[in-house]
């Protein structure tokens, strides 16, 4: 399949992830990054406007709620970026206020969360943004996480996306509280609202019983914006449920395409159209005006990154104890270990790369090379053309509706993707070149939110 | 014992609810008051920036997550303003953008989450609005916000102070997961962090099991100021354990002198400075440069209450309903139900017992403020009754709850804040941009 899409407006949508101070590992040694920036609003709110200034759709803030991985010995914790930051909900709200146009786009968990306190924080922001809100929705795998919450680990799969769905049920139900029009606030007759479109939940499920409405009016875009992930069998099904953007981790454009026809098969069992759910793959492009450039920044990068932080890297990703062995040498045979707590990483991908090693007889600095390249997600280091050409592969051959952008440093990543990315595509006519609406439903080409009456659930 | 601070010259404290667009149950209908503005960001800046330019302390976000007081008929809840609005940590964040001194002040309830998500979310409010995040620490009051987290009813009032007791040393905790220097960044060496300077918490106590650390930076405030009020025994005893201000009600001097000697009495026995607490009655003033003014601005707006409206106030206070009886008449012999805020209800009831005023009067009565110290005048007047309150053991400081927003804080930014500077009762300038430190400089223990 090649060529334009039918059905979507032929235009990629592209969020940008401001994950920590880049997603390069060593992101936070390099000179031009903010060793600090992680809790500082200011860069944040910088990277938030580069983006907007590119026309980009949302800004992303990934979430975890914990510092993880803090047992392992092969993980130097105390030498790798993200432990801290600004918890998503709270910075969106403050970066709504800095920016006009972009969306934003938090994660929240729906395991540890409450649906009315989340509820009423995603309404809040939807209205502090004037309709410029979207919502992550995830179910905590992180062991971590858990003991955070009063819990001893993550439930399994089928008990958090249960939860999810209920979850979700009552967000939406609540939102819903308020029929439009509700707020007359008409001085002269002194009626203020009117209470017949005043609707309670009265909801009474397996996991939540909320009475409502809620005690912020209904959000300007009456439903946010849905983006989930995951490859599980139940996360595929929930994604093809209720999900308006999937935010996909595959490193090759033939698992992409996999990935893309495998959710978007589902659909159908929903009543919705194959274009109706936008798949957008993380990207970290590592981009220069010349591809030495770009290799040469790559590298810079690599040089930084400490052998024991790279050492963690692997742990993570399930590859034995290497630690000793010289970084210049070719790898021994390599057999996958599995325990550590570190979920959603795919033991497929830690296959074909200790395959590759063993074919191509890598040193163990070329398989920390590959991994910060790009293991769990799509990453390429070259040229504004050659990103776009990438790019647009993707993007016209079924493995990608759009992009989710993993800057490799900030905010020099969001910098040179909106500056030399960015025009790229507009001249491919692959990118908008002004934002077509107020709200992210209106620029994802979402159709508007009916309001409904949500029938109880008793 | 009527507790005398141990530094004379020390300014009040003075701290302004932005509750949305007034305490006044007319204010939706005054000119000036955007009648959705508790849905507005706009409004909000415009509130928390007269208040900064009044050298204000804080602003301060009352929250009950529930829309309350459906399904009486006494109660035209049609009529009435309050139903909907911005959630607390969100437009605090937002506010944090838009102002640069003055403190943030949330509400949010231990009753209905867990301690982590708090913990990071008042963390990160610090950081983005760069020291000025305080917590008002409510247990909860609100069936209606019981049902919409799963209970049919509150818990009782011991349970709910137990929670909040563990609840603050997780928070607590969790806030001092990492030494202030913990971080230290070494782009040369390559270490992010010191690991003998993270914390993991390991609580486990009856409500709460958390390991810690938490995930944000430590604030750049080392104690988060917090907030209580409450009259219970329980309340009482938590305030003097935890809180740096309470937030009072007393509708009269001699009424705010008793609770102000009884909590700093109680301060000692858990080993903290009377001064380590900042007392803060509620005050509503009715400002006018004239007292002529001040009467004429009072009476238009108390004329402007629906009379469905004060009726349904009444019925809020345990009153029976009174629809059917002649305004202008007298207020009929009834009794007050128990029922939530009973000893205000009695006292109300004396008050009538004593005034014999008519149905009107009696609402109007209750619009002016009568739980919290409503007072109709000039800068010079207000000043006068502030500085008694404060000089005489009654008051730290106070919560300016104004009748409607944002005219009655310009008012008492322009006209009330200078009297106070010129009495050297209030700062002129911010000294230093944390809470905590321009709320309390460091005390000692008390033994």
């Amino acid at each position: 399949m090649s060529g334009r899409k039918t059905g979507q407006d032929g235009m990629m949508r592209l969020g940008l992830s401001l994950g920590s101070v880049g997603y390069h590992y060593a992101a936070w040694r390099h000179p031009e990054v903010p060793a600090d920036g992680d809790m500082d609003f200011r860069h944040v709110a910088r990277c938030a406007q580069v983006a907007e200034a590119g026309k980009l759709d949302f800004v992303f803030l990934a979430d975890v709620a914990a510092v993880r991985n803090l047992d392992d010995p092969r993980v130097a914790r105390h030498r790798e970026q993200g432990h801290v930051k600004l918890e998503p909900l709270t910075l969106v709200a403050a970066l709504a206020a800095v920016t006009q146009r972009i969306g934003l786009v938090p994660t929240a968990s729906t395991s540890f969360n409450h649906p009315f306190a989340l509820a009423r924080r995603l309404a809040s922001i939807d209205h502090l943004s004037e309709g410029r809100a979207g919502w992550n929705l995830v179910t905590s795998t992180s062991p971590d996480e858990a003991r955070n919450h009063s819990q001893d680990g993550a439930q399994d799969s089928e008990a958090r996306h249960a939860r999810a769905r209920e979850f979700l049920s009552v967000v939406h139900g609540l939102f819903d509280g308020w029929e439009p029009g509700a707020f007359v606030r008409d001085r002269a007759s002194g009626v203020y609202m009117d209470p017949a479109k005043m609707h309670r939940l009265h909801h009474a499920g397996p996991h939540f019983k909320v009475r409502g409405p809620s005690d912020v009016d209904r959000p300007p875009q009456g439903r946010l914006p849905i983006v989930s992930a995951g490859t599980s069998d139940n996360a595929q099904e929930l994604a093809a449920e209720i999900a308006d953007m999937v935010y996909g981790g595959q490193p090759s454009i033939e698992g992409a395409r996999a990935y893309y026809a495998s959710v978007k098969a589902r659909l159908p069992r929903y009543g919705r159209a194959p274009d109706s759910l936008r798949m957008m793959p993380g990207i970290m492009p590592v981009i220069g005006r010349t591809q030495a450039e770009a290799e040469d920044l790559f590298a810079s990068l690599q040089d930084r990154l400490h052998p024991e932080v790279a050492h963690g890297m692997l742990a993570i990703n399930h590859f034995p104890d290497l630690r000793g062995h010289d970084l210049d040498a070719a790898m021994p045979d390599l057999v996958m270990e599995r325990g550590h707590e570190t979920a959603g990483r795919e033991p497929e991908l830690t296959l074909a790369l200790m395959e590759r090693a063993r074919r191509e007889k890598l040193t163990l600095r070329q398989v920390f090379d590959a991994v910060s390249r790009g293991f769990w997600h799509f990453g390429i280091v070259g040229t504004p053309a050659t990103i776009a050409d990438a790019m647009e592969e993707w993007f016209t051959t079924a493995a990608a509706d759009g992009f989710i952008v993993q800057p490799p440093l900030l905010p020099r990543g969001a910098e040179d993707f909106v500056h030399l990315v960015v025009p790229e595509l507009q001249r491919r006519g692959l990118f908008r070149r002004e934002y077509e609406g107020a709200t992210l439903r209106e620029n994802l080409g979402l159709p508007q939110a009916a309001w409904a009456r949500t029938p109880a659930r008793v | 014992m009527r507790y005398n601070r141990d530094r004379p010259g020390a300014h009040m404290v003075l701290g302004m609810p932005i509750h949305a667009i007034g305490y006044h149950p007319a204010c939706w209908l005054v000119d000036g008051v955007p009648p959705d503005g508790a849905m507005s960001l706009r409004h909000a800046v415009q509130c928390a920036q007269v208040a900064e330019r009044g050298k204000l302390d804080f602003v301060f976000l009352a929250d009950t997550g529930a829309v309350r007081n459906h399904g009486n008929p006494a109660i035209p809840r049609e009529r009435e303003h309050e139903h909907v609005k911005i959630e607390p940590l969100s437009l605090l964040a937002a506010l944090a953008t838009a102002t640069s001194d003055i403190g943030l002040v949330a509400t949010v309830s231990t009753t209905y989450i867990e301690p982590y998500p708090l913990a990071r979310a008042l963390a990160s409010l610090d950081h983005i609005s760069g020291g000025r995040a305080g917590w008002n620490l409510v247990t909860g009051f609100s069936p209606e916000e019981a049902q919409n987290y799963g209970s049919d009813t509150m818990a009782p009032s011991p349970e709910r102070h137990a929670r909040a007791r563990e609840f603050v040393q997780v928070l607590r905790g969790l806030l001092a997961s990492w030494d202030q220097d913990a971080l230290v960044r070494d782009k040369e060496s390559g270490v992010m962090f010191d690991r003998a300077g993270m914390h993991r918490l390991e609580h486990e106590g009856a409500f709460f099991k958390v390991r810690g650390p938490l995930d944000v930076a430590p604030p750049p405030q080392s104690r988060m100021p917090i907030v209580t009020a409450g009259y219970s025994e329980e309340a009482n005893e938590f305030t003097a354990e935890v809180a740096d201000m309470v937030y009072a009600a007393a509708p009269t001097v001699e009424v705010a002198r008793t609770y102000y000697a009884d909590l700093k009495d109680r301060m000692p026995r858990h080993g903290r400075h009377p001064d380590a607490l900042k007392v803060l009655p509620g005050i509503m003033p009715f400002i006018g440069r004239t007292m002529m003014e001040a009467e004429d601005k009072f009476a238009r707006l108390q004329s402007m209450i629906d009379p469905a409206v004060g009726l349904g106030m009444l019925a809020l206070w345990n009153f029976p309903d009174l629809r059917g009886y002649d305004l202008d008449g007298p207020v009929p012999e009834v009794e007050v139900k128990a029922g939530r805020y009973a000893a205000l209800s009695a006292g109300l009831l004396e008050r009538v017992r004593r005034e014999k005023p008519t149905i009107r009067q009696l609402y109007e009565m209750v619009a002016a403020g009568f739980w919290q110290f409503g007072c109709v005048g000039t800068p010079k007047t207000i000043a006068d009754a502030m500085e008694e309150w404060f000089t005489t053991g009654a008051a730290d400081g106070f919560n300016i709850q104004t009748p409607y927003l944002p005219g009655c804080a310009e008012d008492f930014v322009d006209l009330v804040v200078p009297e106070l500077q010129r009495r050297g009762l209030f700062r002129t300038e911010y000294d230093r941009s944390n809470l905590q430190d321009r709320l309390a400089p460091r005390l000692p223990a008390f033994a």
